[in-house]
């Protein structure tokens, strides 16, 4: 039931609701689903060249021309990216968030230093880690020396990507960890001890309480750091642009439509479909995963 | 339920662990910025000589990073301000059912989390409609009612009473009244919630002010920064202070919210 009056008065909802709604439908809404139209005509983005349809040409650009090995070693990369992510992150969160649920002297202070990184954002964590691994006398450098190695660390083909994804988890291992938190300390301490009781203790109470009573946290982290393992790519902007085989499905759409020298916005929006396609897998893949594993208190 | 020793020693081991993980790459920073170019040459790693302030006012001479501050400050608040009131606009209705198909435009607000990437028609319609390389076409951009905050926003609300509308409503208390004097005050913790993600989103944006603001003038903090990296590549310690320069307010602000984002205002919401 409606209690702010009848006739016209019972509109100013919906009327309200359109605020929002229109520059929904034209800035975002609309424009991705013209991306699926995009995807099959060679537009660029110089204004005043005519564009015409041109079928699957785009996609069997991808797949077929003479650079698709770097494609799909981009997708490969994407997944690889995603799914280490993913996973460490969570599972160095959970870790994390079960050792500072507990009263430790500072816990409010360490808390807040995990999420500092958050804060500080992806331009000035990308920098402070590159001056980390500068490779001329930097810190890391120094300790790579000590056992006589060395390495060009965001310069070298063998571990700039693995690179990126540590700083990746580094920065957002915080964020998932707070939401882990949430999730504990909303458990009943007397679900313990009554596992205590009956001789439920450190594994066993782990994995038979808190697992299945976190469940809805991981849901949302696993879905969110899935989502947005699969379509970030600012990282890489800043660390790497792109280069020293860092780049992925994400950063190739970026790149085909406003790296330097390049205007395909066909091109580009046919990666953006395929970049879509796994995020879709993926995103439903993992929700039906885990809301599976959720119980009720 | 009392733990051992050992346990307890392993729970400050990790702590520390990581406490050098998170903080040392900050100190390093720091004592970068404090050393001259000559200094940072001849062993990058050792301790600064002194403290040696001279480094910021050179970086602040070089870096316009007045301009980029007083940009990000603007971008921020308002795509923040109006976000948050286009996200309670639409959550209400949606989440009380007082407009029809509710559940759908809950649905059709979502659902855009997992479309395929806008970034490419919508810079097509930006250059159209005039609004490439301006404040506003940038602002427009940031701003919007419908993605997480909306989402934090209709939970919350289901858990404020419906008999409070109908009370308000039967002393005369009209729609739009109610939602902003009545029901916007009750909804403080995500409210604070939303400030802190929407705001870290836009001041910590760099891609889209990379496509869209090319004009230096227009430029945030972050690709003001990328821009002075670009720069003195070749002088770490300058290079130190800028970077300082912008995280230094961060961390200062943070200092005072950061109770709202770990402790309560963030997680709270995520239990909704």
């Amino acid at each position: 039931m409606y209690p702010f009056g009848k006739g016209i008065r019972r509109h100013v909802p919906f009327a309200l609701l359109m605020i929002p709604t229109l520059p929904y439908v034209i800035f975002a809404f609309g424009p991705s689903l013209v991306t699926v139209v995009f995807s099959f005509t060679n537009a660029t983005c110089i204004p005043g060249i005519p564009w015409e349809f041109v079928g699957w040409e785009n996609y069997r650009t991808f797949f077929t021309a003479s650079n698709a090995g770097d494609n799909l070693r981009a997708v490969g990369r994407s997944l690889y990216f995603a799914f280490t992510v993913v996973l460490i992150q969570n599972a160095v969160a959970l870790f994390v968030a079960i050792i500072l649920n507990r009263r430790l002297k500072g816990d409010v202070f360490y808390r807040a230093v995990l999420f500092l990184p958050v804060v500080l954002g992806v331009t000035v964590n990308g920098l402070i880690w590159q001056l980390m691994f500068n490779p001329m006398g930097g810190p890391v450098q120094r300790i790579l020396n000590l056992f006589g190695k060395s390495s060009n660390f965001f310069g070298s083909y063998d571990i700039a990507f693995e690179l990126i994804i540590f700083v990746q988890i580094w920065m957002y291992m915080g964020y998932s960890m707070t939401i882990f938190l949430a999730g504990l300390q909303a458990i009943p301490s007397d679900l313990y001890e009554a596992a205590y009781i009956d001789g439920a203790r450190g594994w066993s109470a782990f994995r038979h309480i808190t697992l299945p009573l976190i469940a809805p946290a991981t849901t949302v982290n696993m879905l969110m750091a899935i989502i947005g393992a699969l379509q970030t790519f600012d990282i890489i902007y800043v660390l790497t642009g792109g280069k020293f085989e860092t780049s992925t499905l994400a950063w190739n759409v970026y790149a085909a439509a406003f790296g330097s020298g390049s205007a395909d916005f066909g091109f580009a929006s046919a990666v953006g479909m395929i970049q879509f396609v796994f995020v879709f897998i993926f995103a439903v893949a993992a929700m039906v995963f885990f809301r599976r594993r959720e119980v009720e208190i | 339920m009392k733990e051992a020793k050992s346990v307890v020693i392993g729970r400050y081991a990790v702590v520390l662990l990581l406490m050098v993980l998170y903080l040392f790459p900050l100190f390093y920073l720091f004592n970068v910025s404090m050393k001259t170019q000559f200094e940072y040459l001849a062993n990058p790693v050792a301790l600064a000589e002194q403290i040696r302030l001279s480094n910021f006012a050179e970086a602040w001479k070089l870096g316009r990073f007045g301009q980029y501050l007083w940009n990000s400050v603007l971008y921020t608040t308002v795509s923040t301000l109006l976000s948050l009131l286009l996200s309670i606009v639409a959550a209400f209705p949606i989440s009380r059912g007082y407009v029809r198909f509710s559940s759908f435009f809950y649905t059709f607000f979502l659902i855009s989390l997992f479309l395929p990437n806008a970034l490419i028609p919508q810079f097509a319609l930006m250059n159209e409609l005039g609004l490439y390389n301006t404040q506003i076409g940038y602002i427009l951009l940031r701003t919007g009612g419908t993605g997480i905050v909306f989402m934090l926003m209709v939970g919350y609300v289901k858990s404020i009473s419906r008999e409070l509308d109908e009370a308000a409503a039967m002393d005369g208390c009209g729609y739009v009244r109610y939602l902003f004097t009545i029901l916007i005050p009750l909804t403080k913790p995500v409210l604070a919630t939303g400030v802190i993600l929407l705001a870290i989103g836009t001041w910590n944006d760099i891609i889209l002010p990379v496509i869209y603001l090319s004009d230096p003038n227009l430029a945030p903090v972050t690709k003001g920064l990328f821009a002075f990296r670009g720069l003195y590549l070749n002088n770490w310690p300058l290079l130190a202070s800028g970077i300082i320069i912008v995280a230094a307010p961060l961390i200062v602000l943070y200092a005072f919210l950061q109770k709202y984002i770990v402790n309560g205002a963030l997680a709270g919401a995520f239990k909704a």
